[in-house]
């Protein structure tokens, strides 16, 4: 029985490494094209990773000049302007006190904060808090509704959803932009490059050879409304939303990914679904080896035989782990997948982990019309998160 | 929505432990200084030599709040309590040393947020839902607001709401801050433990005014961001805790009240 009230998601916008806009991004994922490049707009010659999901040239919109100058707020107010054009009108329709933004990021502005301590700019710090940015969006849209930062690591645009999702059913607010963002900057490069995350081969999710992660840098926002608000034409639905903490390790996942069971559980509780229900499942799929082996075995466990059923992706290959939008591309590809009626194939899987023997969609996009579907996500500091979602009608 | 109730809350500050320690004002009490620093926690073991300072604070107010409920580890152990983390600059100081020290000594997992309830998580064993939200005081009455909505839902029995902030590292780089709002920056660490309770909750939230500044707590405590609404809650129980509670605070042009009717805040136990 469902728990909690399904939430329609509306409308989206995007900015990835694949292009900008979501029918770009959808066609570079059913075509196997790879946003993976060297970085080219800050020093990287130090580093013993130097490639990464960079977006080349942010698109400008209509007034470009009165978008501040930090780049992850150009990304946000990038990917907005495509939200707002399928939601018919900036500002969004309806009353602006009733109209929140709900942000995830790993990083917030931290560019800011390199920079500003570089120059000793220090007019620049304020840019540096990691609500920053999501104050400049909220601003941008004229929405005056609540302006929420969540920062749980590498979940974070998942947690925002669940939060918006939050805000509707408690009557908080008409509509939330929720979603996530983060940049590619010497400070995250620096960091994970330290940590030795990153592989210096391809990005090989679920592969027997895989060695790492690659970052990226997105935006990718969801307008979020009740359902008896949202009219007929639609991406898809939230069900649920489940989150659990690891309580384990600083920088690990727990090895038996018991808190990415609990989140799981969780979110299929509250969407008042069966392991049946699944039709899909978008793993966070990092290509760590520990990551693909506990998410497999996860799954298996949650979702019994169906897990040997379905299919399961990673697009983290074609993008990078772009971090805090992670979660919400993610879930937009799953709706995509349900309007399209193709599944995205995990690029660069070619010879299959035998620890990680669920079907993956190796090769090139599968024909399936998935209705509901699971997404996973992980983060630092043993932050899960899952999401329920449904595809929809529009 | 139904309102949580308060067990049990543990607050430490430059001033000392719990409201009872604010000075009547700050400013005066503060001596001049710009920045009140808390220092770093003893803690013993291999396992605490890395961990930032911001992080063992966490750690420190949380077992404060258990001292304050009379309860031990093992009773908030588990996969039933949630844990929601709210800080406005708390990773502020870990950035800047990552960023200033270039490739060498510093562990870059610690500079996100995430680091503070992450080895609260891992030091208390709570394997709940998760939350960490970001931003002044509206970030920790959101986060209340949260964990009330995980309590209604039956996702945990029981919700920890954590802040700290701390600024002696960054002491230089926010004295701008420090001399606009007029107050003296206190170094702080809240940890309030709630649970299901009978009446109401309501959040609002609006653009626009000045910042609230409820019952003048920033001249007696001093400017603590995230940590103000629990200092307030705090004071606001040592005050005889009848009646209904109110919660606000603002940041950025945004103010969010949090609103407790019925049988409100009931306190089971009090250190001021």
């Amino acid at each position: 029985m469902r728990r909690s009230e399904r939430i329609a998601i509306v409308a989206a916008g995007v900015v990835t490494p694949i292009g900008r806009g979501v029918d770009a991004f959808w066609s570079s994922l059913v075509t196997g094209t790879s946003g993976i490049s060297p970085i080219e707009r800050f020093p990287v010659s130090d580093l013993r990773v130097r490639r990464g999901g960079e977006i080349k040239k942010i698109p400008r919109i209509k007034d470009w000049g009165r978008v501040p100058e930090c780049r992850a707020t150009r990304l946000l107010c990038s990917a907005a302007d495509e939200l707002c054009s399928e939601a018919g009108s900036r500002p969004l329709p309806g009353n602006p006190d009733r109209v929140a933004v709900v942000l995830g990021t790993a990083l917030g502005g931290v560019e800011e904060g390199e920079k500003a301590l570089a120059g000793k700019r220090l007019q620049r710090l304020r840019g540096a808090l990691y609500d920053s940015p999501t104050q400049n969006l909220a601003r941008w849209l004229g929405a005056r509704g609540p302006a929420i930062t969540v920062s749980t690591a590498c979940a974070s645009g998942a947690t925002a959803i669940g939060v918006g999702a939050d805000l509707l059913r408690q009557g908080r607010a008409d509509a939330v932009v929720a979603g996530g963002y983060d940049i590619l900057c010497r400070f995250v490069m620096r960091g994970f490059d330290a940590l030795r995350s990153l592989t210096r081969e391809e990005i090989r999710p679920f592969d027997r050879r895989r060695s790492g992660l690659l970052l990226g840098e997105a935006a990718a926002l969801v307008l979020l409304r009740r359902e008896t608000d949202a009219g007929t034409r639609r991406l898809g639905s939230l069900l649920g939303h489940g989150s659990a903490s690891d309580g384990w390790h600083i920088a690990a996942p727990e090895p038996d990914g018991r808190g990415l069971e609990r989140s799981i559980r969780t979110a299929m509780e509250e969407a008042g679904i069966e392991p049946r229900d699944v039709d899909f499942v978008s793993a966070h799929g990092t290509a760590t080896p520990l990551n693909d082996r506990i998410e497999t075995a996860v799954l298996k466990r949650v979702l019994g035989p169906r897990a040997l059923a379905i299919p399961v992706n990673s697009i983290k290959p074609a993008l990078g782990h772009t971090m805090g939008a992670a979660a919400v591309l993610e879930g937009i590809m799953c709706l995509l997948a349900s309007r399209h009626g193709q599944i995205p194939p995990t690029l660069n899987l070619e010879e299959p982990d035998p620890d990680c023997d669920l079907d993956y969609v190796p090769g090139g996009a599968r024909a399936a019309r998935p209705t509901i579907s699971l997404s996973t996500s992980l983060g630092f500091g043993g932050c899960n998160a899952t999401l329920v979602l449904e595809g929809g009608t529009g | 929505m139904r309102a949580p109730v308060l067990r049990a809350l543990g607050l430490l500050t430059a001033w000392g432990r719990g409201a009872g320690a604010l000075p009547v004002d700050a400013l005066t009490a503060a001596e001049g200084r710009g920045v009140l620093s808390m220092g770093r926690p003893s803690y013993e073991g291999d396992r605490f030599r890395r961990v930032p300072r911001e992080c063992v604070l966490g750690i420190a107010a949380v077992d404060a709040m258990l001292e304050d409920a009379r309860a031990g580890r093992a009773e908030i152990a588990g996969e039933r309590t949630a844990l929601l983390y709210a800080s406005a600059v708390g990773y502020a100081a870990s950035n800047r040393i990552f960023i200033e020290r270039g490739n060498a000594g510093a562990y870059f997992p610690y500079t996100a947020p995430a680091s503070v309830p992450a080895e609260v998580a891992i030091e208390f064993g709570l394997r709940g839902p998760y939350g960490i939200f970001i931003g002044g005081p509206p970030a920790t009455l959101q986060a209340i607001w949260w964990a009330a909505t995980l309590l209604e839902a039956r996702q945990c029995d029981r919700a920890l709401v954590l802040a700290v902030e701390i600024f002696e590292e960054c002491a230089d780089l926010f004295a701008v801050g420090a001399r606009l709002t007029g107050h003296p920056l206190v170094e702080a660490a809240g940890a309030v433990w709630l649970e299901p309770g009978e009446g109401t909750l309501a959040l609002e939230s609006h653009r626009g005014g000045a910042r609230p500044d409820p019952g003048g707590i920033r001249q007696r405590l001093g400017e603590t961001f995230a940590c103000e609404p629990l200092a307030v809650w705090d004071l606001w129980r040592g005050g005889g805790a009848g009646g209904s509670l109110c919660l606000g605070g603002g940041w950025r042009g945004e103010t969010v009240r949090l609103l407790w009717t019925g049988a409100a805040a009931r306190v089971e136990a009090s250190t001021s």
